[in-house]
């Protein structure tokens, strides 16, 4: 397995709060990492500084490609944004406010591909089509206005316009939160699949740790900013040593 | 009777106003941002192409202002008018005559030479404003080359209509780099924009910013290979002086819905209806 992004000794302050204190992971290529903790652990600020979303105030991010490591505080923004449009994708929790509402669902998904010089209108339709009947939308609506879609089918459609590019890494915002338990199921189950046959390696913020459980290879547990335990997921789910970790792990309701 | 300068604007304002026009050439199509004035005349009503024409007219230039073709609508007037008194210039409607055409919403049918300068007057210079309602995202957007979204809109018209459906301010790639509007003139004249070898100056005096297409600058309207770029014209014949190929207006000329077309450039249609009278004055001899 090889190395894909490594965090070292991220450090970021809010005021009074340290949302980052000293943490250091890795992800490799084809893994899923789960991110788990409590509201406030600071999760989502990790989640963004990797995605090179906000810096840290001390630290590294290293991501690995053909040419060996880039500092992604380093690289100019042109190099960071094509990255992050064409290697990279980031899923919201809220698809609302990832997808453009008025445009067509085919225009949603076109438009990263637009965004990365695609000129060809039929291609771009026949993608984006594609893509509809990969996420279970069907091509059947792709002209129809995300604004009448469902939160379940808004989630699919923002899936279906992150991966259509064929990323390697995907950074995800509890991509199940908010969507009824039943279509949480699907979309998790949606994910779970294409992550896998696309072989893409993923990152995903959640505090359901079910999510970590289906879905991750490894889980790192945070608190308070800093990482209280790492490994992997059913060894840090079944064996917990940290007692916060315990704690989580026990008030899990039995289902 | 109070003096004013020549061209009404103060020298140091007109100095300010040509070191933006001069970047402005330097980067083809980049919106450079300029100290507009209050002009005794209304936004809307060309107080960019106005300060523009005001900064670079000269004693012995000839001026021609056109409005959605016409020089003798009532803004096309005025302006000339304002500028036969601030300056003493000759003011022309003949295209071919001009050394400065102030426009709004067209490009003379004739084309223009290299000893012309055509100043637009620009409402919007925005090409992004209603894809990135944040002018400092818009601008970074543009210092980055990310445009992509712009396609996002095209695709869009492309699904819905069939086809790209701006039929005015059809967005432009200026030098391969920098996506401008061409200020809201027809798609039809887009294609005269490209390798034009006269000067071609852009004002918006509400927005505050000015911009340019140097001489024989590619500029290539944004379209899909399989969608190319389609200069729309309505499908008809000048009822004065039979035009097949000009830029038409329509006209109802009564209350049961008769409709005529009619160049909208009213000095090519003028020149044409005199050509064909000479002709006829030589063929009856």
């Amino acid at each position: 397995m090889s190395l894909l992004l490594e965090a070292r000794f991220l450090n970021k302050r809010f005021s009074n709060v340290d949302a980052l204190d000293n943490v250091s992971l890795t992800v490799n290529r084809r893994e899923i990492l789960a991110i788990v903790g409590e509201s406030g652990s600071g999760k989502s600020t990790l989640l963004a500084t990797l995605a090179g979303l906000s810096p840290a105030d001390s630290g590294h991010v290293l991501y690995r490609d053909a040419e060996g490591p880039h500092d992604i505080a380093a690289m100019d923004e042109m190099r960071l944004r094509r990255l992050q449009r064409t290697r990279w994708g980031y899923i919201h929790q809220n698809a609302r406010a990832a997808l453009r509402l008025d445009v067509t669902a085919g225009g949603n998904i076109g438009e990263r591909l637009m965004m990365n010089g695609a000129r060809d209108y039929g291609e771009i339709r026949e993608t984006a089509a594609r893509w509809l009947d990969e996420v279970e939308i069907g091509r059947e609506r792709i002209d129809d206005l995300p604004m009448h879609f469902s939160g379940g089918m808004l989630q699919r459609l923002q899936i279906a316009a992150t991966l259509v590019t064929n990323p390697e890494l995907i950074f995800m915002d509890e991509p199940t939160t908010g969507l009824d338990v039943s279509v949480q199921a699907r979309i998790l189950d949606l994910i779970r699949t294409l992550v896998h046959r696309l072989h893409v390696a993923a990152i995903i913020v959640t505090h359901d740790l079910g999510v970590a459980r289906l879905l991750a290879d490894r889980t790192v547990v945070m608190q308070g900013g800093a990482i209280v335990e790492q490994g992997l997921t059913d060894q840090v789910l079944d064996d917990p040593h940290h007692p916060y970790t315990q704690l989580l792990v026990s008030s899990v309701l039995p289902s | 009777m109070i003096a004013y300068n020549f061209a009404y604007l103060d020298e140091q304002t007109k100095r300010g106003i040509r070191r933006a026009l001069l970047k402005a050439v330097a980067i083809p199509g980049w919106q450079v941002p300029f100290a507009s004035r209050e002009m005794p005349l209304p936004y809307g009503w060309g107080t960019g192409g106005i300060q523009v024409t005001a900064a670079i007219i000269g004693q012995d230039d000839r001026l021609k202002v056109i409005d959605q073709g016409a020089d003798d609508t009532t803004n096309a007037v005025a302006i000339a008018s304002f500028f036969r008194r601030m300056t003493g210039v000759e003011t022309t409607t003949r295209t071919a005559e001009a050394t400065i055409i102030q426009t709004r919403h067209r490009i003379p049918e004739q084309a223009l030479t290299e000893d012309q300068v055509i100043v637009y007057q620009v409402p919007q210079p925005e090409p992004l404003w209603k894809l990135i309602p944040e002018r400092p995202v818009a601008r970074r957007a543009h210092a980055l080359n990310d445009y992509g979204m712009m396609y996002v809109k095209l695709y869009e018209d492309i699904t819905r209509f069939g086809r790209v459906s701006s039929a005015y301010d059809h967005p432009v790639m200026v030098n391969g780099r920098v996506l401008m509007s061409p200020s809201p003139i027809p798609a039809f004249d887009n294609p005269k924009m490209d390798a034009m070898p006269a000067l071609q100056l852009f004002g918006a005096g509400r927005e505050r910013r000015l911009y340019a297409v140097p001489p024989y600058t590619p500029v290539r309207s944004l379209d899909f290979t399989d969608h190319p770029f389609h200069p729309g014209r309505a499908d008809g014949t000048c009822a004065f002086c039979g035009s097949t190929s000009s830029y038409l207006d329509e006209i109802i000329i009564d209350d049961h819905g008769t409709r005529r077309f009619l160049c909208s450039d009213t000095d090519y249609c003028a020149g044409r209806i005199e050509e064909a009278e000479r002709r006829a004055e030589e063929g009856g001899r």
